[in-house]
């Protein structure tokens, strides 16, 4: 029995010594913020300006939804690449909806309504989609969702024959971009409640135990009876539901349903999730993990755009930091905090 | 076959302290040493094999033979100890080396590379070419002379994911004797031949010793050791116990060294009531034929045994009735009511728990905090969680309450699993039987992996079970685990039940007789 005790205070005391190193883990991307702002900063004042900041916390909000989209995914060891696709197929849909609703002399009310049943339902749809490929076939979901990417990406280009959808109504721009809840625009004022109850059903609920369980030890989770299946393609239909939300917010501010909406955003999203501290290995990650991801990226492309970096060399910061954030991840794992 | 001609070792000048009779061996290790995170395998272990001798290792599961044999082949190096081969001494060691210098294994894992046809996989490495174009129409020619002279029915050109396993364990010998060979090592080879592929393969050794290569064969079966063995090594718990002639040492010699443990655990006594049937299994196989036919059961208030060694069926039996292994054919009955087609949610609200021998695989989330592990298995019961919303307040009470009765040390239930020692892990898996109503408890292997006082609490933890009415299904490969505290024991061999014994005839010799029992019938067939 001594041999035993010994040997779990010899981890206690392991641990003890990485407490430090764990602080310092966490405080990297915070501190690597405030550089990245005081140095655009001194390039060009306007950074800091107050129309600025709340143009980069807009930003952060639409990228922060998707990056949690894609962190429930992340978080069961999955993928969503068709994530980007998915947005711009709701967009394309919402718009038409409310387009033909609207033509065919509906009121704005239900216009809207039909606007917003048709996107979620897309969205919907493609979730339990690739869900049900990859909970029930098995098949990698990698490359499950890169087919549905494809499939996405067709149905757009099809439905809105690859121009922007016009005739949307004013008032849904109106709510979904113009409107504010006590003062605080639209787009924060959801993206900060979807954060509070995403966070209370993976802190609090039966689903979310077990999102993380999946992820960590998905063949535990088997074994101790959680229902493996059918949390995943629930998770996958999360993440696509959340992904149309997104599409309608921006749709809403764009005022068409944009066919290359989604363009750059699954990549953007798994950056923002990785970056952020989620573990592609599954198990780890959170709403404050994809939040704090989102508002990296986005100060890093805003303070680009401000300091009038070239577009392409922004993809290539863009693929350097996913790359850095993998590996970051790796470390963590590798040294075990 | 290209069997070397014999390449003594150059005689070395005379020693006067060596008698000029002793031909030095082929192979001698001295005190071979190897841990394995903390867990001492080998504990100065010494073996010598001579040219032209079959060499017998012989023990119980865990006794190091495997990790012995890996030494001998390179797949890693002993931490301390000598290592003479032919006279020389090695060092640095690898498998490719072994290979060069003439030491060739067949695992019972196989080597070959599934999506290759067998040629390919014997001249794996080794590619007859010339210039940097492959010579297939040699390589084949040579294969088939290979495997006719070995008198294998075995057709080179295809791939090995298309053979059976035997077919496969075919490949696997003929790989290792192509080539320069002067020490061959099999592990239980003829475990999937049949009589007659066995025949071949004892006349294929005979010629190999009259080559005076030098063999290392690892078998339970005393039929085959008495036929084919020259002396024997047993080992027990990674040490050296005895070297024999095989000549002059009787069956019952062997078994007693490789069993005679000291006593160095104390069993509870556990008062076994059998009372209602709980389990009821009729004619079970499943798909992957690891049980074949198995009919058993086990009542409330005693614990039953199931015996066998590594690979008998015994886990998957039990896997079956929890609902991870796929059945083909037969019933299963829980307190009376069929049950069909299990999986391990049903089987719990059923009351059927499972604890896992791989408690890191299947058993815990281990960077996921105790508590979370020991609730997993009861989130679906509305005391834990309403309406998909946990009651974290109650979880945290019975959580903290079942690791307090159970003594978990530090009993901080916030901490990660897998900052917690093997016993410690076992009790997280054992408190998740404390958190709901369960009347059948399957144990797999329940102590591998924890140290003796950690043991001592599993078994207190089992004898609690029993005595207030559980039914328990205690599958072990520790034969003295399992006959002590089961009140019936089941052998298995070869995925069926070998005997069931009760009372008296429930002893280590009568579990060994089935063990070690020639199925003819049932390889035949």
């Amino acid at each position: 029995m001594s041999d035993l005790e010994l040997s779990v205070a010899a981890q206690e005391t392991g641990r003890e010594k990485l407490l430090p190193a764990r602080w310092l883990w966490s405080a990297i991307l915070p501190i690597a913020m405030v550089v990245l702002v005081l140095g655009f900063a001194s390039f060009d004042r306007g950074v800091l300006s107050s129309a600025n900041l709340l143009n980069v916390a807009q930003q952060t909000s639409y990228l922060a939804l998707f990056a949690m989209a894609q962190t429930v995914v992340i978080l069961t060891r999955g993928l969503d690449l068709a994530l980007g696709p998915t947005v711009s197929m709701v967009s394309v849909g919402t718009a038409l909806a409310m387009a033909g609703a609207a033509a065919t002399g509906h009121d704005p009310s239900a216009v809207l309504l039909a606007g917003l049943a048709v996107g979620f339902s897309l969205g919907v749809a493609c979730g339990l989609f690739n869900g049900v490929v990859i909970a029930m076939f098995k098949v990698n979901p990698f490359v499950a969702t890169l087919g549905s990417y494809n499939v996405a990406i067709g149905v757009a280009t099809t439905l809105s024959s690859g121009r922007p959808v016009q005739g949307v109504p004013t008032l849904f721009s109106q709510i979904f971009y113009g409107g504010s809840v006590f003062g605080i625009p639209a787009a924060i004022a959801v993206t900060v409640a979807v954060g509070i109850v995403l966070h209370l059903v993976l802190a609090r609920t039966v689903f979310g135990r077990s999102l993380y369980i999946i992820g960590t030890n998905p063949r535990a989770a088997a074994v101790a009876g959680l229902p493996v299946k059918r949390i995943l393609i629930t998770t996958y239909v999360l993440c696509s539901a959340l992904a149309a939300l997104g599409a309608i917010m921006m749709t809403a501010r764009t005022g068409s349903g944009e066919p290359n909406l989604g363009g750059a955003l699954s990549l953007q999203a798994i950056a923002g999730a990785v970056i952020g501290g989620t573990s592609l290995a599954g198990g780890r990650g959170g709403v404050g993990t994809a939040v704090l991801g989102a508002l990296f990226i986005t100060i890093l492309s805003n303070g680009m755009n401000l300091t009038r970096v070239d577009g392409y060399v922004q993809m290539v910061v863009l693929g350097a930091i996913v790359i850095i954030g993998v590996l970051l991840d790796r470390l963590r794992l590798e040294r075990r905090l | 076959m290209h069997l070397p001609p014999l390449n003594r070792p150059p005689e070395k000048p005379m020693d006067t302290d060596i008698d000029p009779q002793l031909v030095p061996p082929l192979l001698r290790l001295r005190g071979i040493s190897k841990r394995f995170s903390g867990v001492r395998a080998l504990d100065r272990v010494d073996l010598d094999v001579r040219a032209g001798e079959l060499h017998v290792l012989f023990g119980e599961n865990g006794a190091g033979k495997s990790t012995l044999i890996n030494l001998v082949s390179g797949t890693f190096p002993p931490d301390e100890g000598t290592f003479h081969f032919a006279g020389d001494a090695i060092h640095n060691f690898t498998p490719q080396r072994a290979r060069a210098i003439g030491i060739s294994p067949v695992f019972q894992e196989f080597s070959l590379v599934p999506s290759l046809t067998v040629e390919e996989n014997l001249f794996l490495g080794r590619e007859v070419a010339r210039s940097g174009v492959l010579r297939s129409g040699q390589m084949r020619k040579r294969a088939r002379a290979l495997i006719d002279e070995l008198g294998f029915d075995l057709d080179p050109s295809r791939r090995v994911d298309d053979l059976s396993r035997a077919h496969q364990q075919m490949a696997e010998i003929a790989k290792a004797l192509l080539g320069k060979i002067r020490l061959l090592i099999l592990d239980e080879p003829t475990a999937s031949l049949t009589e007659r592929e066995t025949g071949r393969l004892f006349e294929l050794i005979a010629r190999l010793k009259s080559q005076n290569v030098g063999l290392i064969y690892v078998s339970h079966r005393m039929r085959e050791i008495r036929a084919l063995a020259d002396r024997v090594t047993v080992l027990r718990d990674g040490r050296h116990i005895r070297t024999l002639d095989a000549a002059t040492s009787t069956d019952g010699e062997l078994v007693e060294l490789m069993t005679g443990r000291k006593i160095d655990l104390l069993f509870p006594t556990i008062a076994h009531e059998p009372d209602k049937l709980m389990v009821d299994i009729e004619n079970l196989t499943l798909t992957d034929g690891s049980v074949c036919d198995v009919s058993l059961h086990a009542r409330a208030g005693e614990i039953t045994g199931i015996a066998g060694l590594v690979g008998c069926g015994k886990s998957e039996l039990i896997r079956a009735i929890y609902g991870i292994e796929p059945t083909a054919s037969g019933t299963i009955r829980i307190d009376g009511a069929p049950y069909e087609s299990p999986a391990p949610r049903r089987s719990l609200k059923r009351g059927i728990a499972y604890f896992p021998a791989n408690r890191i695989a299947e058993g815990l989330a281990l960077s996921r905090s105790i508590r979370e592990n020991a609730s997993m298995t009861v989130l679906d019961l509305p005391a834990f969680a309403r309406f998909g919303i946990l009651r974290q307040a109650v979880e945290r009470t019975r959580i903290a309450g079942i690791m307090a009765q159970l003594q978990l040390r530090p009993p901080n239930i916030e901490r990660p699993a897998g900052a917690l020692s093997g016993g410690n892990r076992q009790k997280v898996m054992l408190g998740r039987a404390l958190t709901r109503e369960l009347t059948v408890f399957l144990f797999d292997e329940p102590s591998v992996g924890i140290d003796v006082g950690a043991k001592l609490e599993v078994y207190e933890f089992m004898k609690r079970l029993v005595e207030a009415g559980a039914a328990v299904i205690v599958v072990s490969s520790e034969l003295p685990e399992v006959l002590a505290l089961s009140n019936r024991l089941y052998v298995m061999h070869h995925g069926r039940i070998a005997a069931e014994l009760t009372g008296a005839e429930k002893t280590e010799q009568n579990v060994l007789s089935s063990f070690f029992r020639d199925h003819l019938t049932a390889e035949v067939a």
